[in-house]
């Protein structure tokens, strides 16, 4: 190959490619908040008793994990303030998304969890005398959300990736301040390599960290 | 009724008329079944004073470990009632829960059960201190001296601090039966708890369980360990399709059933022994 990298065209611009990766951050921060505490509501609903609480929980879900997420961003992007007549702005609109996206699977991360605690541990608790909230409170959910966490990491870092897409419906995210400068600049190579290694950067940390965490409750894990 | 047979711990030379000890635990005519086709317990009758060890065999599906499980109020029965110190403690009703069950009776009982149920996210400190603090009402630090005071009898101090991943089986199923003893029961489940360890393991658990008898709790076991029946029951009962074949003291069932039934299953497993 005798293409010469040449980075000199950023000069002036990583003012934009901060401010994109601001964004960026702010769309996966956000989501993943709106995705950890909608999520678990949502698990809750989906482990009701009642069909009728569970049903709309699960087509919520399936909704979310059937269709794919770069029509979801472009469906509330267009169809929500069609529908409702009111515009949020582009960013509000891709964090909503890209949350209730994650909210989808984050749900299954935390349902996995709660059915992962032996149902002999809910044995000992009634003979134990406790009540089913201190059940719940003391024994299921510390267990639950312990194996949740690497899948809700992972899911997290999805968000990540994810949150890239809502370029096509112009936010000023990491990517889309990419695109431009890669046409600006006729610098493809130079530019999409660039912000690879910073989506990249943000993730392998992450990623690491959900790995150790992995290796500590292999080693926990009984029997 | 014949003599007991003398075991080293067994105190009872005969066993005491009905009217000098009231039944601690009666159950009548109690009726349990999966379904149509699985009953586990048939119109099963059954007695046990306060100072009995009542050790259930049988052979697998013929309802032992039910009894335990409706005795803890785990799950309901069908028909019948059970009684608990001379007052109704659960009743016969439809569902899978216990019918009527008196919560109070409830809180007397203390399981340990097959599988390692110690809560795995909380140390051995934190797993012998829960109920007593949430559900007891104890202060923190007079839970935390008690469970020392187990600990220490069952020669597992060192390990107040460890979590129940850094501990052997046999460990383990030791600190299930601290943590129940911890809300002080008056009758004591066992669910075959030495079944799921390595052989050298199951001796450490039954000499917890022996020295308990000593101290003359009150418990039922279920178990397929035909010689540690024989240590620490002072009556066997045996089981088979959902209602008692017979029972007596462990020395003359053991030696001469008399019923058909028994002697068969006891020739298979005191084989295989």
């Amino acid at each position: 190959m005798n293409y010469h990298f040449d980075f000199s065209f950023l000069d002036g611009k990583v003012g934009a490619l901060l401010g994109g990766l601001k964004i960026t951050l702010e769309l996966t921060l956000v989501s993943n908040l709106l995705g950890l505490t909608f999520g678990f509501l949502l698990c809750l609903t989906t482990l009701n008793r009642r069909a009728i609480v569970r049903w709309p929980a699960r087509m919520f879900i399936e909704f979310f994990r059937c269709t794919p997420a770069l029509l979801q961003i472009v469906w509330f992007f267009y169809c929500i303030p069609m529908m409702f007549d009111f515009f949020i702005g582009p960013i509000a609109l891709g964090i909503i998304a890209l949350g209730l996206n994650l909210t989808a699977f984050n749900a299954e991360a935390y349902r996995a969890g709660v059915q992962a605690v032996p149902k002999e541990h809910l044995d000992a608790c009634v003979a134990l005398g406790l009540r089913p909230w201190q059940r719940t409170f003391y024994v299921v959910l510390p267990q639950a959300l312990r194996s949740a966490t690497p899948i809700l990491m992972t899911n997290g870092i999805g968000a990540l990736q994810q949150s890239a897409l809502v370029a096509v419906v112009a936010v000023g995210d990491l990517m889309y301040v990419g695109n431009r400068l890669a046409t600006d600049a006729y610098r493809p190579l130079e530019t999409y390599t660039l912000i690879a290694v910073i989506y990249f950067a943000l993730s392998v940390p992450v990623a690491q960290l959900v790995r150790l965490i992995e290796r500590k409750q292999d080693f926990a894990t009984e029997r | 009724m014949n003599a007991h047979t003398s075991i080293e711990i067994q105190t009872l030379d005969e066993e005491p008329s009905p009217e000098t000890y009231p039944a601690f635990v009666e159950l009548r005519d109690v009726y349990k079944s999966y379904g149509a086709n699985l009953v586990v317990m048939n119109a099963m009758t059954l007695d046990m004073r306060a100072d009995d060890r009542l050790v259930i065999i049988g052979p697998s599906g013929s309802g032992k470990s039910s009894l335990l499980r409706c005795m803890m109020g785990l799950e309901g029965i069908q028909g019948g009632e059970i009684r608990f110190q001379g007052r109704r403690y659960i009743q016969g009703g439809p569902g899978y829960a216990p019918t009527g069950i008196d919560r109070a009776l409830q809180r007397q009982i203390g399981m340990v059960f097959q599988h390692y149920t110690l809560f795995p996210h909380l140390s051995v400190l934190a797993n012998l201190i829960l109920a007593p603090v949430k559900v007891g009402g104890m202060s923190r630090q007079e839970a935390t001296e008690r469970a020392r005071a187990y600990l220490v009898r069952l020669g597992l101090e060192s390990k107040l601090l460890a979590y129940p991943s850094q501990l052997s089986g046999g460990q383990k199923q030791r600190v299930a039966i601290a943590r129940a003893l911890m809300l002080e029961p008056k009758l004591m489940l066992f669910d075959e708890v030495t079944s799921a360890l390595d052989p050298e393991m199951v001796i450490e658990v039954q000499n917890v369980m022996l020295q308990l008898a000593e101290q003359k709790m009150a418990m039922i076991i279920v178990t397929h360990d035909m010689h540690f029946a024989r240590d620490i029951a002072t009556r066997v009962v045996f089981c088979a399709n959902g209602s008692i074949v017979e029972q007596g003291p462990p020395g003359r069932l053991f030696r001469q059933p008399k019923e058909a039934r028994t002697r068969e299953f006891l020739e298979k497993v005191l084989h295989l022994d």
